[in-house]
């Protein structure tokens, strides 16, 4: 249990610095036209109501087909400004799927190999995802905005239906899981944290940032990555078995929103770049 | 970003398949790029490339062409009168035309749309406007749109203001045009407006006037401190040049940025003293005429015009044969605006009359995949056929305007005499040197000169060319100007 939960915790921390730092290094390719809005936020709500209930409904082998596509184009967009060569992206990005998919499609593997290659895609994918959505000018609001209706979803789906619980049981062990796991012993138990909550404790930091400064990007992190310490250590010590993690998250994000608001006015991208131009 | 991702997709759907512009998307797409340039400061990478069409190689530009050539070409025959007994005569299938029968069909003269306006509306069309040219060549001609068409023409040139950064949110905006210029003012007015810029129209006033308001000082939240764009016409600019420094005015006294000018022959001595008078200006030229309206051209920074394949087509033809003229002849532009950015009235083959010389490549400019032809040589009608050649009415005002002896706009008229042209010019003073200066600035660029007339009283002329600044629109009070 401790080595799990050690395992885990140092994912979650480990991709919530890899995407501050790829933020400050890297830029992503945008569209050439458009900017993250209120509609995107309202988008991206249906679509964690909705794709849920898909992989509940749909046959396994579609849904890996889904998560599969998903991920590869995910990898390849988040390698994309890292190796600039298009082969060794696709080299890259076909290594690490490959690998993903042998490890949890071949018979005779042992899981803890599945969980450490897709531990480490999702990781480089948590990187991607934050960064495409803080460089598509997704505002601390929207970020905001989009934890407190998570928080009240995350309730509902985890806590008083068993929706998430079918979901990551479903899930469990296919390529491209949406999870950062470890089991807790060889009977198969884990301990995990889904990939939305991890997406939104890493990209708060960023639009933070980005928004009010360096300062506020650094608490949000702190916040972020406390509020998980602390749950992780809850279930370490027996406190909890399944806990609804947007329900923290959401309103530490709101909080901390309201907090800088009312001291300084929210950045664009370009006010950003040029009080705090990237190298 | 969903929103404006459809918005893309649905203007892309019309631009490749010419199914006509939603303007709603339209809407969205201008709605997008100012968020973007709010958010990030310039669009994404490939920003130009998606809202200039795409790239497109000969064999794929022929192809495109003929299939909206037909499109518009069936539309003609099956629901307009003009050409519906055309085609009859003609004994063409319009859906099978390929490009080498396009030549057959005969170009639509000036004087056709003129005569009678109406054929050319297409049945079912719904035509909500009716415009008129400020008849600067004789009396004005009509043509009809449909609101729609206004409206999408009005987003379309917001998208392309936006793009090229050309006008902003923060411009003050004078268009110093005719105000009988109904159509252009309405889309460019439109336009300026949808981007979020302050606009104002003076028509052609007292230059005096329309220096005053240029220079005024403005607090406007959010808007630049002065007017900083100028649409206008060419001659008009002129006369804004020669009024302004005349009047003891500099550019510490403007804060013009952009200078649109068009409808004439805009000439590089205009240009260079015009800076005299606004500083370091960014010039905007197009081309674009009432008649095959939307379709035009836009100048690249090597001077060609170029025309968007997928808007229309461009042939131009060999003034004596009728037929497309051969490498580095002189021709007239005929011109055959196409769906989705015409709907109302159709023209095929409309003769402009304006002269070009087509530009072949390689070219090495950022609009090289686009057709491209020289700047404007003037219009046929005042061209001058001598033994050795043609004289163009740009070659007289090139060689006029670059000579400050002459005011602005150059006040001349040219005619063909035994060996050469005959020139005539309006000049600050008579003397010989002047003589010998603007008779030496005519040979350098090829004219043919025997006769050259000088006058200090523009009304003495005897064939002036005409000028639009003449299109003088008059005022109750006179304003003061600034000294």
């Amino acid at each position: 249990m401790v080595l799990a939960s050690i395992v885990v915790l140092f994912h979650v921390v480990t991709s919530v610095i890899l995407a501050w730092l790829y933020f400050r290094r890297y830029t992503m390719t945008r569209p050439p036209i458009g900017v993250f809005n209120l509609g995107d936020v309202a988008v991206m709500l249906v679509m964690v109501i909705l794709v849920p209930l898909l992989y509940l409904m749909l046959p396994i082998w579609m849904v890996i087909v889904l998560l599969t596509l998903a991920g590869l184009s995910i990898l390849y967009f988040t390698w994309e400004p890292v190796l600039k060569s298009s082969w060794f992206i696709w080299l890259v990005t076909l290594v690490l799927a490959g690998a993903d998919l042998f490890t949890a499609l071949a018979p005779d593997i042992n899981p803890v190999w599945f969980l450490a290659i897709n531990n480490i895609v999702m990781l480089i994918s948590v990187v991607g995802v934050t960064n495409l959505w803080a460089q598509s000018g997704m505002k601390a609001r929207h970020a905001a905005i989009l934890g407190a209706a998570l928080a009240v979803y995350d309730l509902i789906a985890t806590s008083l239906l068993p929706l998430m619980n079918d979901l990551f049981a479903r899930l469990d062990g296919l390529p491209f899981a949406p999870t950062i796991a470890w089991p807790i012993n060889a009977a198969g138990p884990w301990l995990g944290i889904g990939l939305g909550d991890l997406v939104l404790t890493a990209v708060f930091p960023l639009v933070m940032r980005k928004a009010f400064g360096r300062m506020a990007g650094i608490f949000a992190m702190a916040f972020g990555l406390g509020a998980i310490g602390l749950l992780i250590l809850s279930v370490l010590f027996g406190f909890v078995e399944i806990f609804p993690v947007m329900v923290v998250l959401g309103p530490l994000m709101v909080c901390q929103y309201a907090y800088w608001i009312q001291r300084r006015p929210e950045r664009t991208t370009w006010q950003y770049l040029q009080a705090e131009p990237t190298k | 970003m969903f929103e404006s991702a459809f918005a893309q997709l649905r203007y892309a759907a019309s631009v490749l398949f010419a199914v006509p512009f939603d303007l709603r998307s339209l809407d969205r797409l201008v709605d997008g790029i100012l968020a973007t340039k709010q958010e990030f400061g310039s669009l994404g990478a490939d920003s130009a490339e998606f809202l200039g069409g795409p790239e497109l190689d000969e064999e794929t530009r022929r192809d495109v062409q003929i299939r909206r050539f037909r499109k518009q070409a069936v539309r003609a025959a099956e629901e307009t009168d003009y050409y519906s007994s055309q085609f009859t005569t003609l004994g063409v299938d319009p859906s099978r035309l390929t490009f080498e029968d396009i030549a057959r069909i005969p170009v639509t003269p000036k004087k056709a749309l003129l005569n009678n306006p109406d054929a050319f509306v297409r049945r079912g069309s719904n035509p909500a406007f009716r415009t008129t040219t400020t008849g600067t060549t004789g009396k004005p001609t009509s043509v009809y749109f449909t609101a729609r068409e206004i409206q999408a023409t009005g987003l379309l040139a917001a998208i392309s203001f936006l793009q090229s950064g050309q006008i902003t949110p923060e411009d003050i905006v004078q268009i110093s045009t005719s105000s009988r210029a109904t159509l252009g003012n309405t889309c460019f007015s439109q336009a300026v407006q949808r981007i979020g810029a302050v606009w104002y129209q003076t028509g052609l006033v007292d230059p005096a006037q329309a220096l005053a308001l240029l220079s005024e000082s403005h607090h406007l939240p959010g808007k630049k401190n002065r007017a900083s764009f100028l649409n206008t016409y060419a001659s008009y600019l002129g006369e804004l040049v020669e009024c302004g420094l005349n009047s003891g005015y500099s550019p510490k006294d403007f804060g013009v940025d952009h200078i649109s000018v068009g409808g004439e022959i805009v000439t590089e001595g205009l240009k260079r003293r015009c800076r005299k008078l606004f500083g370091s200006v960014e010039f905007i030229q197009s081309y674009a005429m009432t008649e095959t309206w939307p379709f035009g051209a836009t100048f690249c920074e090597e001077g060609h015009l170029h025309f968007e394949p997928s808007q229309g087509l461009l042939e131009i033809v060999d003034p004596d044969t009728a037929q497309p003229g051969k490498p580095g002849q002189t021709g007239t532009m005929v011109v055959t605006p196409f769906a989705p950015y015409r709907e109302a009235s159709v023209v095929l083959r409309y003769d402009t009359e304006d002269l070009v010389q087509p530009v072949f490549g390689p070219l090495g400019c950022s609009l090289k995949h686009w057709t491209a032809t020289t700047d404007l040589l003037g219009k046929l009608r005042l061209a001058i056929r001598t033994a050795n050649g043609w004289v163009y009415p740009r070659q007289i005002r090139e060689a006029l305007e670059s000579l400050e002896e002459v005011p602005l706009p150059a006040r001349c008229g040219f005619w063909a005499i035994e060996g050469g042209v005959a020139v005539e010019v309006a000049v600050r003073k008579i003397d010989s040197s002047i003589r010998n200066r603007i008779g030496q600035s005519l040979e350098e660029r090829g004219v043919p000169v025997c006769e050259l007339y000088l006058e200090e009283d523009p009304s003495q002329l005897q064939h002036q060319l005409p000028l639009r600044c003449d299109l003088r629109e008059i005022l109750f009070e006179r304003s003061v100007i600034k000294l």
